[in-house]
């Protein structure tokens, strides 16, 4: 027995020295890269459950009527026009002609109507889209090449929801369920690139659709690998064996003064995120009056946090409305640095020292919570609790921390049994439709407004805004939300974070949305690899 | 050796149902644990949240498509039935068939366990003999602090330094996966070789930990073994002391290795989440801590009965070997 | 025997820790990854904490989670051990079929599956208690396994039959006689028990459950220490060490133990 497994060993070794012997893994031809998915995709379907990376891929393989570009615009795709009935609630789209699938099957107005019907679908889980078709009141296809959509209400959010990827019906059953049929194992689109290949834990693959409608893509080929651990991924871009990597800020920080890491190109981008403090507003909690909340925002010093801890990758946030869009209130600012200020205000609501214990009180009962957050995902999260810990007990509040696994957390917070919530938020398209995050019809676990503010002007404003056409009354609607949540500080916006990108220098080209990297028009369509002859 | 007496068959048939009816209770608690815990399969898909609401009936559509919402006995007997006609059902996760989870996964995690197995027996059988040859000595002091030291080494520290060390630094080992990116164009003695490769780092963090408790088991049998013998045997017959602990260790040392031989069955199928996450390696082990952070319940029951049937297997075949080389435990 | 007392000063130093360093949560963004000076003699983290600070703690948390499951472990394992190995039949029956079943769990995945979506009460308890009572699950399996085959051994032997001659109960057997005999292989098991539970909190942090920063612990100083890995190296360094010479002493003390309390098997 002793023998056998030695000589198992020795092959093993004679095997590895095999390996060494003939070299290193060779170097990628030069118009295709490789990226990394810290997790894989949860379906090849571009329609079907909410998930990133099932959406990044998607979007490369197929292509949508519509799509934002990389400043947040609307620019035609599958659609070349569209035009607007005068009452708001129909819409007639103009399909291009001429658009093929990867299959060389012509795309047509069935492959629209078959999409929606599949979004539709409680089998397909397509929650986002489920509910953004779900105002749609008929849709029909009165030629090859024109779609229309009736709606119930008139929305001037509609081409949101047209950026949904288009499915081919020629392949697709009515009666069949999107998620685990064949279609899914093997997605076919009209994008430019096609889908060659997946190993779940390892690897997608695409490839450029030479006959893409609006010409070839710069790159050949793109291959995502499935790298879980962060560190393991900075050291595949170290080794060359990966072409562009988004990070976090260690990652970052590290890599600016690390010698192995100085031949790499670098960037950072905007994202709409916003890293919130959300207060619960229950009565029985402390958070119920607006002085307070804003205290608690005054009491921190971000700007020290950003340029010592987070690098600068992160600018203090004001409302969840982001800097970045064209609906952010300039006239707004972030709360400064102010613990002064901070005490008063907490003086004015109530709160003073009475019994001499070094902590806050009001009506007899001490300023104590416990801020809940998910753990794992960011290694950010615990330190910055730890901060705010710290920045608030000099004011005489005394916080405990609790963090909870992903689903554990989200339970606990739907139900509202928090005293102070801390997690990110990120936001699929520009809309500045907030409804389902302030109204207060979208409290009690029914939207996402689980730390439950209640206020007339707030819900008034929100239902004048997702009605209003004219983009000049509509920004003034939003400007004066933007004002009344700056007063109520119902939610803290503490960080918008930036993303920041590693890639080879050869590879050019990139230009980030707001909205990610990927994910947006032309996003990977247009990048390039110098040295090829594209 | 004798041949199987009827009570001995009796014993066999008795122990069989034993281990079929833990396993069917272990199945029962662990669907138990997934549906009680905090937090629900269908919520969250992905960290990053978006606004959108929709109707209650559409979301009663979605959670029947999984029977979310039908008593607990009924969804255990649901998954019982399934699994009689050989269904294991689909994941809540992703809807695909969670056997091709596992089949695609098994033989990578059957692999690296396999070598990790081959790499401390290796070690550790000749560690543990040196060890036993003169105990007490410097050499035997030395085997065991060294194993010791390296146990008390956490394994994503030394994942990490061998990954600089080998791959990044030396660039003499793959930093990461199971193959190279073009290891489907290479000829097969070449994309042998290229697992191999792929194989080295990660066998050696799964294997080093395990040296010190083997080695000195290794070495702890091979005394008691050879203690009894050498008083008797070895001075009568003139025997060198370490042909001793050889032939005569090993031979009394069988009953107990017999039990470790028992764990080896689990062990050969069990994941090992921190080495695949480390090295992304599409294994067993992040199936298994992904589908509970997912509360992927049709996952985490088909991992278990996997787990399970192997574990109660080993310790199965462990006791029959004790009722085969040892006739008085038959009695007992 | 130099294993108990580094063990030992280790426990002293982790007791001590209020008084030896100052708070280990204290944040100063102004020190922020400072290497060890006269000020931080072990140097800062990524917060400006304390470094030394932090490790000093962390060793009450390492230590409590080690002895602590260790404590618990023997408490179940003991009494279920003795009970299947001196009772036998049915009680032995039901034990055993119980080890089976805790063994179909795989060890790390079902302490995993606990913690992060274990039941209520069970998150209601500290961290340390949670921790340990989650690593104790399992860790009395082989004290409970060792001493039923012990006490099946003796029980069958002439000390027994002896003692039974003599008019002893069963109590008076198992306590005099047997626990006695068997007992001092489980408190060299238990050493290792510790050792296993402190290398097991630092794999539950690299998952990201286990003790709720901005308490310390090794483990997740040493996770923390792998975004730093290019520049910061002691805060990889300190606590490593600290977490490799407390296994190594836990082991060493158990390998002692065996040799101090059965000198015989080392001629």
């Amino acid at each position: 027995m002793k023998i056998r497994l030695l000589s198992s060993l020795a092959l093993l070794m004679a095997a590895l020295v095999l390996m060494v012997a003939c070299g290193s893994p060779t170097p990628a031809p030069s118009a295709e890269i490789r990226a990394v998915l810290p997790t894989d995709p949860l379906t090849l379907s571009p329609v079907g459950k909410n998930d990133r990376n099932s959406e990044l891929i998607g979007m490369q393989i197929t292509d949508s009527l519509v799509q934002y570009d990389h400043e947040l615009r609307i620019v035609p795709r599958l659609a070349t026009s569209w035009e607007l009935s005068s009452d708001g609630r129909t819409v007639t789209f103009h399909l291009r002609d001429g658009v093929r699938w990867h299959d060389g099957e012509p795309f047509s107005s069935e492959d629209v109507l078959l999409t929606i019907s599949k979004a539709r679908e409680p089998a397909t889980e397509a929650r986002s889209y489920m509910s953004q078709f779900e105002r749609l009141v008929a849709l029909t296809a009165p030629d090859r090449l024109t779609v229309v959509a009736e709606y119930e209400k008139p929305n001037p959010d509609f081409l949101e929801s047209w950026t949904i990827p288009i499915l081919p019906a020629h392949l697709i059953a009515p009666e069949e369920d999107l998620l685990t049929s064949e279609f899914a194992a093997h997605p076919i689109g009209c994008g430019p690139f096609r889908f060659v290949s997946y190993s779940p834990g390892q690897s997608v693959v695409l490839e450029a659709n030479d006959d893409y409608w609006d010409g070839r893509p710069g790159l050949d080929r793109i291959e995502f690998r499935i790298i879980p651990d962060e560190r393991t991924s900075y050291q595949a871009l170290l080794t060359g064996e990966v072409d562009l990597l988004s990070v976090s800020p260690p990652i970052w920080r590290e890599s600016r003064t690390s010698e192995s890491a100085a031949h790499l190109d670098r960037f950072t981008f905007s994202r709409l995120n916003v890293w919130y403090l959300a207060w619960n507003q229950d009565p029985a909690g402390p958070f119920t009056d607006p002085e307070t909340r804003k205290a608690m925002m005054l009491a921190l010093d971000r700007n020290t946090f950003i340029d010592t801890v987070l690098y600068g990758l992160a600018r203090p946030g004001t409302t969840t409305y982001h800097p970045d869009t064209h609906w952010a209130d300039p006239s707004l600012s972030p709360r400064p640095y102010d613990p002064d200020r901070a005490a008063a205000l907490l003086a004015e609501a109530g709160w003073a020292d009475s019994n001499g214990d070094g902590i806050l009180d009001r009506n007899g009962r001490p300023f104590r919570f416990t801020l809940l957050y998910p753990r794992g995902s960011q290694e950010i999260a615990p330190r910055m609790a730890a901060w705010m810990q710290q920045s608030w007990s000099d004011l005489g509040i005394v916080m405990e921390i609790e963090s909870l696994e992903w689903r554990a957390f989200l339970e606990r917070r739907n139900a509202g049994n928090f005293h102070a919530v801390m997690a990110t938020l990120s936001f699929s398209s520009p809309s500045p439709d907030q409804f389902e995050l302030y109204h207060s019809t979208a409290r009690g676990g029914v939207g996402f407004n689980f730390f439950g503010l209640n206020d007339p002007e707030v819900d008034r404003l929100l239902e004048q805004g997702r009605e209003q056409f004219d983009p000049e009354k509509r920004l003034a609607t939003y400007h004066r939300l933007q004002q009344r949540l700056y007063e109520l500080e119902p939610l803290g916006c503490v960080f918008h974070f930036a993303s920041p990108v590693l890639h080879k220098p050869d590879l050019t080209g990139l230009e980030p949305s707001p909205l990610d990297l990927w994910r947006h028009w032309p996003g990977p369509r247009s990048w390039r690899r110098a040295g090829d002859g594209d | 050796m004798r041949r199987p007496s009827p009570s001995l068959l009796r014993q066999v048939v008795r122990r069989t149902g034993q281990a079929a009816a833990t396993l069917l209770l272990v199945l029962a608690t662990v669907f138990l644990l997934a549906h009680l815990a905090p937090g629900d399969p269908l919520s969250g898909a992905s960290d990053a949240e978006s606004f959108h609401r929709i109707s209650p009936e559409r979301e009663q559509a979605i959670r029947d498509l999984y029977h979310l919402d039908e008593p607990l006995h009924r969804q255990l007997l649901l998954w019982f039935g399934d699994l009689a006609r050989g269904d294991l059902g689909r994941s809540f996760h992703d809807r695909t068939l969670v056997r091709d989870k596992i089949l695609q996964r098994l033989p990578i995690t059957f692999g690296l366990n396999l070598f990790a197995l081959v790499f401390m027996i290796g070690l550790a059988v000749p560690l543990g003999a040196l060890a036993a040859w003169r105990p007490g000595s410097a050499l035997d002091r030395w085997a065991g602090a060294s194993t010791y030291g390296l146990y008390a080494i956490p394994v994503f520290w030394a994942g990490l330094l061998l990954q600089i060390l080998f791959a990044v630094r030396l660039g003499w080992l793959p930093l990461y996966g199971i193959a190279g990116p073009d290891a489907q164009e290479l000829s097969w003695w070449l994309r042998m070789a290229d697992r191999a490769a792929h194989l080295v780092l990660p066998v050696v963090c799964l294997g080093y930990g395990g040296l010190a408790y083997l080695s000195r088991f290794v070495r702890a049998n091979l005394l008691e073994g050879a203690q009894a013998e050498v008083k008797r045997a070895a001075r009568a017959r003139g025997m060198s002391e370490w042909s001793v602990v050889v032939r005569h260790g090993f031979r009394q040392a069988a009953v107990p290795m017999l039990t470790l031989a028992g764990f080896i069955l689990p062990a050969l199928v069990g994941g090992s989440v921190i080495v695949e996450e480390i090295f992304a390696i599409p294994g067993l082990g992040r199936l298994f801590v992904n589908a509970v952070f997912q509360r992927d319940i049709p996952v985490i029951m088909a991992l278990t009965l996997l787990s399970g049937t192997a574990t109660l297997a080993g310790i199965l075949l462990a006791d029959l070997g004790y009722l085969v080389l040892d006739p008085r435990v038959r009695r007992g | 025997m130099g294993g108990l007392l580094l063990l030992a000063i280790i426990s002293a130093a982790g007791l001590a820790a209020p008084w030896l360093t100052g708070d280990p949560s204290r944040i100063d963004l102004q020190q922020v990854l400072a290497p060890p000076s006269i000020e931080h003699w072990l140097g800062t983290d990524g917060l400006g904490r304390d470094l030394a600070a932090r490790v000093i703690h962390g060793a009450r948390i390492s230590l409590a989670v080690g002895l602590l499951s260790a404590f618990l472990a023997l408490l179940a394992g003991i009494p279920l051990g003795a009970a299947a190995g001196y009772l036998r039949g049915s009680v032995d029956g039901v034990i055993s079929r119980i080890i089976e079943a805790v063994l179909c769990f795989p060890t790390l995945l079902l302490l995993l599956a606990l913690l992060a979506a274990g039941p209520a009460w069970l998150r209601r308890l500290p961290d340390v208690v949670q921790l340990a009572a989650v690593i104790a699950l399992t860790a009395w399996i082989p004290i409970a396994r060792y001493l039923r085959g012990e006490f099946l051994r003796l029980t069958g032997s002439d000390l027994v039959a002896a003692a039974r001659a003599s008019g002893a109960g069963h109590l008076r057997i198992v306590f005099r006689h047997l626990l006695p005999a068997a007992l001092a292989p489980v408190l060299v098991t238990t050493a290792f028990t510790v050792a296993g539970a402190i290398t097991l909190e630092a794999a539950i942090s690299f998952i990201g459950l286990g003790i709720q920063p901005p308490t310390p612990s090794w483990g997740s100083l040493l996770t923390e220490a792998r975004h730093h890995v290019d520049k910061a190296w002691w805060l990889a360094l300190f606590p490593g060490s600290a977490l490799f010479l407390t296994v190594l002493a836990c082991n060493l003390a158990g390998e002692g133990l065996r040799d101090w309390l059965d000198p015989e098997k080392t001629p």
